[in-house]
C-alpha cells in the first residue's frame, strides 16, 4: 500500500555503494592491478621458454610457478586477464552502442522501422550465437577479428530489445508528453529523460554481456577455434596444461579460477538491490 | 465460525511517530466509539495516513510510534510482529484506496470473497459458498458474484473490497481515501455503504481530504496539519464553526464556499474544433462535438468517468488525433503556448530530476532568466528548499503549482487542466485555482478544465460542457 504521507517520511538515501557492489569493485580492482602490474614486476616475455623450469612450483624464481614450457605463469595469467577483459570490453562496447541507439530509435519512431529492426533481430536470434562465431572464424581462424565480430553480432540483440521495450515504457509516461509540450526536442527527451531511467538495467545487461563474452572467448579458445597458442589466453591455457594435471594440479586450476573471479567481480559490481 | 466480535472503542492517546530523531507526527489523541465514526481530514503530508498505519502496525521501516493505542483494553502498539500480523484482516482491516487496483484482476469476485472463508477460517466448500453469497448480498453485489473486477464500476469494486473485509470478520475498518478518483454519484454510494458499516456496529476510521465525505459520515471529525491533530470534535461543530486557523482555511476551501470573481469579457477564439468524433474500439466516446475556447475564458468539461472528457482536451492540444472533425488554432501562435496540467502532479515531472534541474533546463531552452522563475515561486508560495528535491519528495499541491509555474513561464494562451486538482486537498485546490484564475484575468489565458466535481465547475467556469455516454453509466 502506498503511503500518502510520503513527503513527511525523511528520504533515506539509497546507498549506491552496497556491500556487494563494494566487494565486486574491490575484486575487479585487485584483478586489474594484477593484470596491469604483473608484467611490470616480472618483466618477462609471456612466450619466453625455459625448459629447465618446466612445471616449476611456486617459489622465488617463479612466483606462481611455470608451465610445461617453463613460461612464467604469473606473466601469462596477467596477459591472459588483460586479453580476456580487454576483448570482452571491446566486444560489449561494439554491441551496446548500436543496440542501444537502434532500440531508442525503434521505441521513438515505431512503425515500419521498428518492425524491420525487430525482424532483423529475430532472424539473428534464431541463429545460435556460437555457430555464427564459428562461421566467421572459418574465414580467418585463430585471429581476433572474426571472434570479436561474431560475438558483437549476437550480443547487440539483447541491448536492442531491452532498450526498445524499456524506452517505450518511459516514452508513454505523461512527463514525456509534458516535456514535449514545453518545447523540448527529441534529443533532450532521449538523453535526459529516457537514458537515465533505463541506465541501471543497461549496466546490469552490460555485465552479463561481458561475462558471456569472457566465457565465450575462453571456451572457443579451449576448443582450439578461438585464439591459438602461444597467445596467453586463459581458456587455451587450461587446455594446454590439462595433460599435466597429475603433476601440477594448481597450474591447471589457476586460469579457471581467474575466469571465475573476473565474472564474479563483474556480477557483484553491477548487482542492483532487490526492491 | 464464531460470531464476529464487535469492539466498543479504540482510544489513541499521545501518539507520536518519529523517524530516528525527528518527530513527524505528534499529539494525536482521539477516541473512536461504536456509532461515532472518526474522520481525519487534512492535506497529503499532514500525517493522517501515518496515524492509520500506526494503528494497523504497518509503519514503514525506520519509523516508530510512541504513545498508546488501545482497542477495548488491548494495547495495539505492544506485541510481536507476529501478533500484529495476526490482527490484520481478522481484527483490523484497511479498505484500500482505489480498490480496483487492490482486487485480483484475474479472479472473479466470488472467489476473492470465498477464499477468505476457505483459507482464513478453514471452512468447507459448501459453507464457503453460502457465506460468500451472504457477504456479497449484504453489500448489494449478490447478482454480480461471477464478475471480474474490470467488469465492475469503481463503486462496486469498493463494495467488493468491503465484502472481503466482512468475510474476514474485521470489526475495525480503516478507510484510506475511500472516495479518491470517484465522481460525485459514486462517492455518495460509498459514503452510504460506510454509514451502514457503522450502523452494524463496526468501528470506522476514515481518512480523507474531502470535506463533503466528512460531513456525510457524521460522528467525530479531526483535522490534521503538519503532523499534529489541531482540531477534534463532533462533525457539526468542526465543520460549521472550526476554531483552529488551518481548520477554518480547510472548511472555507470547499468550492461551494469560494467567493465569486469577475472575469473580463472573452476575446476571439484561441482554439476551436468542429464535428469531433472519437471511438475507442467499439465504443463511441462522442460524435459531432463542437468545442471552442476563447481568450480569457474558463470552460469546464464535466461528465462521468470514462466519457472522454480528457480525450477532448487532448484533441484540442493535438496530442490525440480525432477520427473525424478538425481542430483550428488562432494564427501566429507558437506551439509551446498551448500547455497542459496533469491529474497526478508527480507523473508530469521526470522522476530522477530535481525540480531545479527540470526548471533550469526549461529556462535554458527558452533563454529565460532564473530571476523570473524565482519571482513566480515567491508569488506562488513555493520555498527555495523545494528546488533540490525530486518530484516524489514534494507534496502534490506544491508540485502542481510548480507545473503551473513551468507552463506560465512560456506565456501560454491555452491551458488544459486535466483534473488538475482532483488529487489535492481542498486548501491546495483553492491555491491552485487562485493562481489559475489570476492568470486568466491578467494574461487573458484560456483555461479548459476537466473535472468530475460539478460544484467546482459551476464555481469556476463560465461555460460548462457536459459529456455523457449512455453506454457507460
Amino acid at each position: 500500500m502506498s503511503i500518502a504521507d510520503a513527503t513527511l517520511v525523511p528520504i533515506t538515501q539509497r546507498a549506491w555503494l552496497t556491500p556487494s557492489r563494494r566487494a565486486g569493485i574491490a575484486l575487479l580492482g585487485v584483478l586489474a592491478a594484477f593484470a596491469l602490474l604483473g608484467p611490470l614486476l616480472v618483466s618477462v616475455d609471456p612466450t619466453e621458454q625455459d625448459l629447465a623450469a618446466s612445471l616449476a612450483p611456486s617459489g622465488a624464481d617463479y612466483w606462481l610457478g611455470a608451465d610445461h614450457y617453463g613460461r612464467s605463469m604469473l606473466v601469462r595469467l596477467a596477459y591472459g586477464a588483460q586479453l580476456s577483459f580487454g576483448m570482452a570490453l571491446l566486444t560489449v562496447a561494439t554491441a551496446a552502442l548500436p543496440g542501444i541507439l537502434l532500440g531508442l530509435l525503434a521505441a521513438w519512431r515505431g512503425g515500419w522501422l521498428e518492425r524491420i529492426l525487430d525482424l532483423a533481430s529475430t532472424v539473428l536470434l534464431a541463429l545460435p550465437g556460437l555457430l555464427l562465431v564459428l562461421i566467421l572464424l572459418a574465414f580467418a581462424p585463430g585471429t581476433f577479428g572474426p571472434l570479436y565480430l561474431g560475438l558483437a553480432l549476437t550480443l547487440w540483440i539483447e541491448f536492442y530489445r531491452v532498450t526498445r521495450v524499456t524506452a517505450a515504457g518511459v516514452l508513454r509516461q505523461p512527463h514525456v508528453e509534458a516535456t514535449q509540450l514545453l518545447g523540448f526536442g527529441t534529443g533532450y527527451i532521449l538523453r535526459s529523460l529516457v537514458l537515465p531511467e533505463i541506465a541501471p538495467i543497461l549496466i546490469t545487461l552490460s555485465a552479463f554481456a561481458m561475462s558471456t563474452a569472457i566465457i565465450a572467448i575462453s571456451t572457443l579458445s579451449a576448443i582450439s577455434v578461438g585464439l591459438r597458442p602461444p597467445t596467453p589466453e586463459l581458456g587455451a591455457m587450461v587446455v594446454e596444461l590439462l595433460p599435466y594435471y597429475a603433476e601440477a594440479p594448481l597450474h591447471v586450476l589457476m586460469p579457471g579460477v581467474l575466469i571465475f573471479l573476473l565474472v564474479l567481480g563483474l556480477q557483484l559490481a553491477t548487482r542492483s538491490d532487490v526492491r | 465460525m464464531n460470531a464476529p466480535v464487535r469492539f466498543q472503542s479504540l482510544t489513541v492517546s499521545d501518539l507520536a511517530i518519529s523517524a530516528g530523531e525527528t518527530t513527524i507526527v505528534r499529539d494525536v489523541a482521539f477516541t473512536l466509539a461504536q456509532g461515532r465514526p472518526v474522520t481525519l481530514l487534512g492535506a497529503s503530508g499532514s500525517g493522517k495516513s501515518l496515524v492509520a498505519h500506526a494503528i494497523m502496525g504497518s509503519l514503514p521501516t525506520g519509523l516508530s510510534a510512541r504513545g498508546a493505542i488501545t482497542l477495548d483494553g488491548e494495547d495495539l502498539l505492544a506485541g510481536s510482529p507476529a501478533q500484529i500480523r495476526a490482527r490484520w484482516g481478522r481484527t483490523i482491516a484497511i479498505l484500500p484506496q482505489e480498490p480496483w487496483l487492490a482486487l485480483d484482476p484475474t479472479m472473479r469476485i466470488a472467489g476473492q470473497v470465498g477464499e477468505v472463508h476457505q483459507y482464513l477460517h478453514g471452512l468447507g466448500s459448501a459453507d464457503t459458498t453460502t457465506r460468500m453469497r451472504s457477504d456479497l448480498a449484504e453489500v448489494g453485489l449478490g447478482d454480480r458474484a461471477q464478475a471480474y473486477p474490470h467488469e465492475l464500476s469503481g463503486g462496486m469494486c469498493q463494495r467488493a473490497a468491503i465484502a472481503v473485509t466482512h468475510a474476514a470478520g474485521a470489526s475495525l475498518l480503516i478507510a484510506d481515501e475511500p472516495t479518491k478518483g470517484l465522481d460525485a454519484a459514486l462517492r455518495d454510494g460509498v459514503v452510504t455503504r460506510l454509514r451502514q458499516e457503522v450502523e452494524q456496529g463496526r468501528l470506522l476510521l476514515t481518512i480523507t481530504h474531502d470535506i463533503a465525505v466528512a460531513g456525510a459520515l457524521g460522528g467525530m471529525v479531526g483535522v490534521m496539519h503538519d503532523g499534529a491533530l489541531v482540531e477534534f470534535g463532533p462533525a457539526e461543530q468542526v465543520l460549521e464553526a472550526p476554531r483552529h486557523d488551518y481548520a477554518r482555511a480547510l472548511i472555507a476551501a470547499d468550492p461551494a464556499k469560494w467567493p465569486s470573481f469577475p472575469l473580463p469579457a472573452a476575446g476571439e477564439a484561441v482554439v476551436s474544433a468542429r464535428g469531433l468524433a472519437k471511438r475507442f474500439g467499439e465504443r463511441a466516446l462522442f460524435e459531432g462535438l463542437d468545442v471552442s475556447v476563447r481568450r480569457g475564458e474558463i470552460v469546464a468539461i464535466v461528465g462521468p468517468s470514462g466519457c472522454g472528457k480528457t480525450t477532448v482536451g487532448n484533441i484540442l492540444l493535438g496530442l490525440v488525433a480525432p477520427d473525424h472533425g478538425a481542430v483550428e488554432r488562432a494564427a501566429g501562435l507558437a506551439p509551446t503556448r498551448f500547455q497542459k496540467l496533469y491529474q497526478d502532479p508527480p507523473a508530469a515531472f521526470a522522476p530522477h530530476q530535481t525540480v531545479r534541474q527540470s526548471l533550469g533546463d526549461l529556462l535554458k531552452l527558452h533563454g529565460l532568466d532564473w530571476a523570473r522563475a524565482e519571482a513566480s515561486m515567491a508569488r506562488f508560495g513555493l520555498g527555495r528548499e523545494l528546488l533540490d528535491r525530486r518530484p516524489n519528495e514534494v507534496s502534490g499541491g506544491e508540485l502542481q503549482r510548480f507545473a503551473i509555474l513551468r507552463a506560465l513561464l512560456l506565456d501560454p494562451v491555452f491551458l488544459f487542466a486535466d483534473e488538475a486538482t482532483s488529487r489535492l486537498d481542498p486548501v491546495s485546490q483553492k491555491d491552485v485555482f487562485a493562481i489559475l484564475i489570476e492568470a486568466v484575468r491578467e494574461r487573458g489565458l484560456s483555461l479548459l478544465m476537466v473535472t468530475h466535481e460539478t460544484a467546482l465547475a459551476e464555481m469556476v467556469a463560465r461555460r460548462i460542457l457536459t459529456l455523457g455516454s449512455p453506454e457507460n453509466p
